[in-house]
């Protein structure tokens, strides 16, 4: 740290200032953006960190936070006077020389922060009660005064250093205050975030069990073929005085049997008091089954329904190496049925074994369906990025300022050609209206119809722009003189009253009857909308006579402005929202998420493309203007090959956006692999999420590298 | 055949680039504009097709005031006045073909042209305009491969398509070295005494105006300081030369 040998004495009056307001001092000695500056970040700051204290708190009403921040500020400024106090002492009493320091700034600073630390619960407690505030916001709101207050204090050094030597020199460094402004964004930011890092280690058991499932979901991905071996005893029960039971089956080498003796015995009993007496015990052996799997055990009774005897011994047996299993089973409880209660009762004592193949593996269900969810995903991106592409193109033309700009055309012509555009548009939807009758209706033949329509509306609309703009012009040529300025600014102030007239209403209805309420606006409504009319007629009027003889409008440049402020607007309004319209305009499913892509593809890209123009070196352009080519014509020959690599560039880009975006536009019904995935999650079915992510991380990942080889080669 | 009268041109920034300039051009001369960076030549130049709209003043041509007609009158003006520029201004990406071909535009139709079809006369024409600058060899490589004095020979086969009546020539030669300003030159020389095309070139070298133009003017910081012969030219004096090129500037490379 450097010292000036004569430093000038910092003003007490600044300095008492910009205490008692923060930047005043600064403003006053002529720090006009300085002391503003000061100024707004201390009010916005500090009122920011009052209201989170409120809003954490659920203090009823503002003020209460807003005084015990204050004192939290004056507390942790206190301490860091004492502190300033302190290094001042050290320095002229043990080191006996005023000229040098204790300790750096960056010292007094670490030094702060440890005694904001220690003196934490103390400072607290001067604002509240200090559990209570330490419960609700924690360590950060003293950050965030003592980040103040030290701002505070600041302000007032420099204000007294400034007031002391004027603006002559350079100002102080900023570098200090930025950082204590960072601190207190960093400590509202922290606390508004609910910043939690405890729970990230305590609760980690919560996701423990499903992270693996997610991460390596496979199982679910295959199903595999199965075999259903099923052997039978055939037991007789109850067994009546000298009944011998169906017989034992014997042994069968070679394939799978079962049999059980005896063959003859009781049911259990299950008495209404809760007891159970189990029936006779059977001792079932069996072989022939697939070594080393399990085979299951069901009951069969007399009249042939099957189900897992419970409490009665093994159901689940395990097969030994040499195929065969011993088990023993009590007779379970049959309730037999009045109706075929007489005669014998045969039951049947089934052995089964569902043998899984695991060589004979397929896709399951669930997968086949992740990836046609993950087809569609592509795709949506894809065709997003493709009519994207395509409507963007023409618009970008419009958005870039060197083609605009130039663009000056004649009051007459304006007037002519809004007149023609209007009357070509018209006559472009009337015919195409024709045409779709033609075809049979829209329902009919709606890919033909719209191809029809939108070239006979472009079309139409860009004849009667060119042509009767030249036709109008023509004609007031004729008349002559300065009678033509006159009448085509007339006309353009009366086709402009036409939006000034619904501007009106819409403001009548949007804005007054919300001041003044719906029935009182519906009154005055008309009255509004002329207004609107005749006050939009008047500044055209005014504009269109200021500029009379000049080199007319700059039409290029109010069209360049207004696409660009409509792109800006959409693109500022993400696809997934976009997608939550469109879900509801079409439907769910992947024609609602493309639809939403395809929006917000058209303004980005469109910007893109425009800034790709922008940036076209400008000789080429010039040099086909001079050989007397049409605008079109320069545009086709010199524009488009120079933009065409970026252009490409651009476009793989946001087809590589726009798969990413689609992954997740389902989860506002977008369709796609988002779609399925939020049912799966909402099912529990962890495992099918996790196919889900892998299957977007694959093609995600895969995408990006194949994107980024393209625009490698393009550029 | 042009006539320039009263000619100013101010910047929508205020800078004042031509003051009142008048002078006049006869058919099949090859008249030099010299003066030094930022005098106006490249506005005069660019005023003349109306390239920049000028801000007072009147370009005659051929008889007929072209100061104030609207775009398609100006588009036929235009296609008859060949320009070549300093930059050579050529489409980098797009083939020598192409480029060539692209001077044609204002005499092709529109709805053609854009899906890049030309007549098998303008082919012919564009052939045979690189066979007269010597690099029909080249006709499909693209334009940024050739170096800066054969880009500057597709400038002038491109300005040769229009069949120009006239061709303005802004600072052709002065990215190139000095050899192949000559030849650049050259072929504008041979164009304005075969073809009776004539040659409005502003150039920096008063040497290189001594050999070729017919006639010269002089711009200082947008006003007409010199008008004169070849003869006056090579007369010209100390004094003389610094009311052109200022007060500060030497002569080099007179001969």
């Amino acid at each position: 740290m450097t010292k000036g040998i004569a430093a000038p004495r910092p003003s007490l009056l600044h300095g008492i200032l910009s205490l008692l307001v923060p930047g005043l001092g600064q403003f006053v000695v002529g720090a006009r953006g300085r002391g503003s500056a000061i100024f707004a970040s201390v009010v916005v700051l500090g009122g920011l960190s009052a209201w989170t204290i409120s809003q954490k708190a659920r203090f009823p009403d503002f003020s209460l936070s807003f005084v015990i921040f204050a004192k939290l500020v004056f507390a942790t400024g206190l301490l860091l006077l004492f502190l300033v106090a302190l290094r001042a002492l050290v320095s002229r009493f043990i080191l006996r020389d005023a000229s040098l320091e204790a300790f750096s700034a960056y010292g007094m600073g670490i030094l702060y922060f440890l005694a904001l630390v220690v003196a934490g619960n103390q400072i607290l407690a001067t604002a509240g009660s200090a559990e209570q505030l330490a419960f609700v916001f924690g360590g950060t709101a003293l950050f965030a005064a003592g980040s103040l207050a030290a701002l505070w204090l600041w302000n007032v050094a420099d204000a007294a250093r400034i007031g002391g030597a004027g603006l002559g020199g350079h100002l102080p460094s900023l570098a200090l205050p930025i950082l204590l402004v960072c601190l207190l964004v960093f400590s509202l930011g922290y606390n508004i975030t609910r910043v939690d890092l405890p729970k990230a280690i305590t609760e980690y058991q919560d996701i423990s069990i499903l992270l693996p499932r997610i991460l390596w979901p496979w199982r679910a991905a295959f199903a595999y073929d199965q075999e259903v071996v099923e052997e039978t005893q055939l037991i007789q029960a109850p067994c009546p005085d000298g009944a011998i039971g169906p017989p034992s089956n014997e042994p069968q080498a070679g394939e799978p049997w079962i049999s059980a003796t005896p063959t003859c015995g009781e049911v259990g009993v299950r008495a209404i008091t809760g007891g159970f007496e189990p029936g006779t015990l059977l001792t079932i052996t069996g072989g022939g089954f697939v070594p080393g799997q399990t085979v299951n055990i069901l009951w069969k009774n007399p009249i042939g329904n099957a189900f897992r005897p419970r409490g009665v011994g093994e159901t689940e047996i395990l097969i030994n190496e040499n195929g065969e299993f011993t088990s023993q089973l009590n007779i379970p409880d049959v309730v037999i049925p009045e109706a075929t209660a007489s005669g014998d009762q045969i039951h049947t004592l089934v052995v089964r074994q569902e043998d899984v193949e695991v060589f004979g593996w397929r896709f399951s269900d669930d997968m086949k369906l992740a990836l046609v969810g993950m087809l569609e995903t592509i795709m949506m991106g894809l065709m997003a990025t493709f009519f994207g592409m395509i409507l963007a193109f023409p618009i970008s033309f419009l958005a870039a300022r060197n083609l605009m700009a130039p663009i000056v055309s004649p009051l007459n012509g304006i007037v002519g050609g809004i007149v023609g555009l209007v009357a070509g548009i018209w006559l472009g939807s009337e015919l195409a209206g024709r045409a779709a009758e033609a075809l049979g209706g829209l329902a009919n033949a709606p890919i033909q119809i719209f191809l029809i329509g939108a070239v006979l509306v472009i079309g139409l609309g860009y004849a009667g722009l060119t042509l009767a703009g030249r036709l109008f012009a023509l004609m007031l040529e004729r008349l002559g003189g300065a009678a033509n300025d006159t009448i085509s600014a007339i006309l353009l102030a009366a086709m402009i009253a036409v939006p000034g007239y619904f501007l009106g209403r819409g403001f009548s209805r949007g804005v007054m009857s919300i001041v003044q309420g719906a029935d009182i606006a519906a009154i005055n409504e008309q009255n509004f909308a002329y207004a609107g009319a005749i006050l939009l007629a008047v500044l055209t009027l005014l504009y269109a006579f200021r500029n009379r003889g000049g080199r007319g409008i700059p039409i290029g440049s109010i069209i360049y402005t207004t696409t660009r402020t409509i792109l800006n607007i959409l693109r500022s309004v993400e696809a997934l929202i976009y997608a939550i319209i469109f879900a509801i305009w079409v439907g769910l499913g992947p024609f609602a998420g493309m639809l939403a892509l395809t929006l917000h593809t058209v303004a980005s890209l469109a910007k893109l493309y425009s800034e790709a123009i922008e940036s076209i070196e400008p000789g080429p352009l010039e040099a086909l203007n001079a050989t007397g080519a049409t605008r079109l014509q320069t545009i086709v020959y010199a524009v488009i090959p120079q933009i065409l690599p970026p252009a490409i560039s651009f476009t793989v880009y946001r087809w590589d956006i726009n798969v990413r975006m689609s992954t997740i536009i389902g989860f506002v019904g977008g369709g796609g692999i988002g779609f399925i995935m939020l049912q799966w999650q909402r099912l529990y079915q962890w495992e099918l999420v996790g196919i889900a992510v892998w299957l977007i991380a694959i093609t995600v990942a895969t995408l990006d590298y194949v994107s980024a080889e393209i625009r490698e080669r393009t550029i | 055949m042009l006539k320039v009268e009263h000619l100013s041109m101010v910047y929508p920034d205020g800078t004042i680039a031509l003051r009142d300039v008048s002078f006049e051009v006869k058919e099949g001369e090859f008249l030099g504009i010299i003066g030094l960076s930022g005098s106006g030549k490249s506005t005069l130049l660019r005023c003349i097709n109306r390239l920049l709209e000028p801000s007072e003043g009147k370009i005659i041509w051929n008889g007929r005031d072209i100061t104030h007609i609207d775009q398609s009158e100006l588009r036929m003006v235009r296609r008859e006045i060949g320009m070549v520029f300093q930059q050579f201004n050529l489409v980098k990406r797009s083939s020598v073909m192409v480029n060539v071909l692209s001077g044609r535009l204002g005499y092709t139709p529109p709805s053609w042209s854009l899906i890049n079809r030309f007549s098998r006369a303008d082919r012919a024409l564009a052939v045979a305009a690189l066979e007269r600058v010597g690099i029909a060899d080249k006709a499909n490589n693209r334009a940024d491969e050739l170096s800066g004095g054969q880009q500057q020979r597709v400038g002038i086969a491109r300005a040769l398509m229009q069949q120009p009546k006239m061709i303005l020539a802004d600072e052709p030669v002065a990215s190139l070295d000095p050899v192949l300003s000559h030849s650049i030159l050259g072929y504008l020389e041979k164009l304005n005494k075969e073809d009776n095309i004539t040659v409005l070139c502003s150039l920096h070298f008063l040497d290189l105006v001594q050999r070729y133009s017919t006639r010269v003017i002089g711009l200082r910081s947008g006003k007409l300081v010199f008008e004169g012969g070849k003869k006056d030219i090579a007369e010209i004096s100390d004094s003389r030369f610094k009311e052109i090129y200022g007060e500060e500037a030497q002569r080099l490379g007179v001969e």
